[in-house]
């Protein structure tokens, strides 16, 4: 135990001096010092229940990041989606205010640990490796991936063997990419990574690239609409599902606790209400529900 | 290090993976930061004398186009060579037959065109700053010797030009090292790249950190080069 803190103690020492020394992007090396203490009390307090703690702040921190449909700021400026409507009807439940808290995505493992947030809610995909850093509540929605073209190439590609030649992007690291490289033809097409989904629709639409993978909800939401109203789903394409579910700091009571008042919301109707507030939601419900 | 930052599992293996990634990663960074220098030098000269010359539409064309380069993030040039052509010209970068479907090399140009033009411009204000920084008196001096302006430029104000401008330009070129980092919003595999595509992929946080490593390691040498290289040139005037 004791040596265990030593040694977290030292990794939080050591990332605070590189970063000090670089340009300081990240939030767990900002202030080392305090991140360090914070480390060392969650890890005294790992046997204290979660939920109390929570409870105790009166606050569920939502580790989020803006996008549609999850969780994204309407045209007046307030915060919806539909987890954070699913977040809300949840905090009201448990007696807490939902505060959500915008994170760099890449750092949400960090931001969990560090109790910088208390769950991260965000259309988040459930991945066997994931499992070492966060405990998932139940899924909630089942999403899909599909390929995304410009719709003058619209009779060229129509199914994944005609896009074997094709140049693709997906995110990096992303479902989209597991995707192509988990699919016999779209495997053989020239495949380059994007920085994120966003940039891959950028680059799509400028045509540097024929075809990209990304999430259905995403593609839902954006194909058809602004600049991108020239873009189309291919229909027709099964590729790997995703699910979707809350992330918890790993051995949380939290999990138990929001999983039964997601089984109440889901049995009154709820969430198949918020559900149907979103396009194209409905039927990633029903996938992972029904 | 290694030992400090790995705290549970399957380490030396991972250490030395992730230190071979990165490495990789830090190729195409290298790659990119030399090839920079190597078409901004020249083309910040070219700059810098336009910016000069007594044909004054010339002259206030670069430097209005110097003001838009040094007046916009890089970030944002690099998003206009990448997608502009596509957008605005239907002729999507990835296309054009010079790169011959190598959508990877597509990029990497594009990020080292807006680099080159972007340094090349910073360049440009220095090298201008280090010529007029010359007092006047040299030229008459040498007009009096009876020397040609050529022979005036390069005999007795080169050398003191160069002097006057090691330190912003060890300042400027070091900046480019990290500003390297910038390229990967374009999809250009460099080293920071890599490292959150470990992180996603993996899920381990320290690699990203790891690269301030590789950025110290890389500025301490040029650091050291132009300290020596400044030294060099001191002797000249002491």
């Amino acid at each position: 135990m004791k040596k265990k803190l030593l040694t977290m103690l030292s990794v939080l020492g050591t990332v605070g001096t590189l970063c000090a020394c670089t340009s300081g992007q990240q939030p767990a090396g900002t202030d080392a010092p305090a991140a360090a203490s914070a480390d060392a009390t969650a890890d005294t307090a790992a046997t204290d229940s979660d939920y109390e703690y929570i409870k105790g702040n009166g606050k569920l921190v939502i580790g989020i990041t803006y996008y549609e449909p999850m969780n994204y700021k309407a045209e007046d400026g307030t915060l919806t989606g539909f987890d954070t409507e699913f977040a809300e009807a949840v905090c009201a439940k448990l007696g807490v205010t939902p505060e959500f808290q915008e994170i760099d995505w890449d750092m949400k493992e960090t931001e969990l640990k560090s109790r910088n947030i208390d769950c991260i809610w965000n259309g988040l995909t459930v991945t066997e490796d994931r499992r070492a850093n966060m405990d998932f509540s139940k899924t909630y929605l089942i999403n899909k991936q599909c390929v995304v073209i410009n719709q003058e190439n619209a009779s060229t590609y129509t199914d994944t063997a005609s896009l074997s030649g094709a140049m693709l992007s997906a995110e990096s690291g992303s479902a989209g990419e597991t995707a192509i490289t988990s699919d016999a033809n779209l495997s053989q097409a020239s495949y380059t990574a994007s920085n994120s989904q966003q940039d891959a629709l950028i680059a799509l639409n400028a045509g540097n690239y024929d075809a990209i993978v990304i999430d259905y909800t995403m593609a839902l939401s954006s194909v058809g609409s602004g600049d991108f109203s020239n873009l189309v789903i291919v229909d027709g394409i099964e590729l790997a599902n995703e699910e979707y579910a809350i992330g918890f700091r790993t051995g949380s009571d939290m999990t138990a606790s929001v999983n039964s008042i997601i089984d109440e919301l889901i049995a009154d109707g709820t969430l198949e209400t918020i559900a149907s507030h979103y396009d194209g939601l409905t039927d990633l419900y029903n996938a992972a529900v029904k | 290090m290694y030992l400090l930052l790995s705290s549970e599992t399957n380490q030396a293996a991972d250490f030395l993976s992730v230190t071979a990634k990165l490495a990789g990663g830090f190729k195409t960074t290298l790659l990119l930061f030399f090839l920079t220098l190597l078409f901004a030098i020249p083309f910040g000269l070219l700059f810098a004398c336009i910016s000069r010359m007594r044909f004054k539409p010339l002259r206030y064309l670069m430097r209005a186009f110097i003001y838009v380069i040094r007046g916009t993030p890089l970030l944002l040039q690099l998003m206009i060579v990448v997608y502009l052509p596509g957008i605005a010209l239907q002729k999507p970068i990835t296309k054009w037959e010079i790169f011959h479907q190598n959508v990877p090399l597509a990029y990497f140009c594009g990020a080292l065109f807006a680099f080159s033009l972007n340094y090349a411009c910073y360049f440009a204000e220095i090298f201008r700053g280090g010529i007029e920084n010359i007092p006047k008196g040299q030229y008459e001096a040498c007009e009096v010797l009876g020397m040609t302006k050529t022979q005036t430029f390069f005999r007795v104000i080169l050398l003191q030009v160069i002097r006057n401008i090691i330190a912003p330009m060890s300042n400027e070129v070091v900046t480019l090292v990290k500003d390297t980092a910038l390229a990967r919003t374009v999809s250009v595999i460099e080293i920071f790249f890599t490292a959150s595509e470990i992180l996603r992929l993996q899920f381990i946080i320290w690699p990203l950190f790891y690269t301030g490593a590789f950025y110290l390691l890389f500025s301490a040498l040029l650091t050291l080069l132009f300290g020596i290289l400044e030294k060099k040139l001191s002797r000249y005037w002491k």
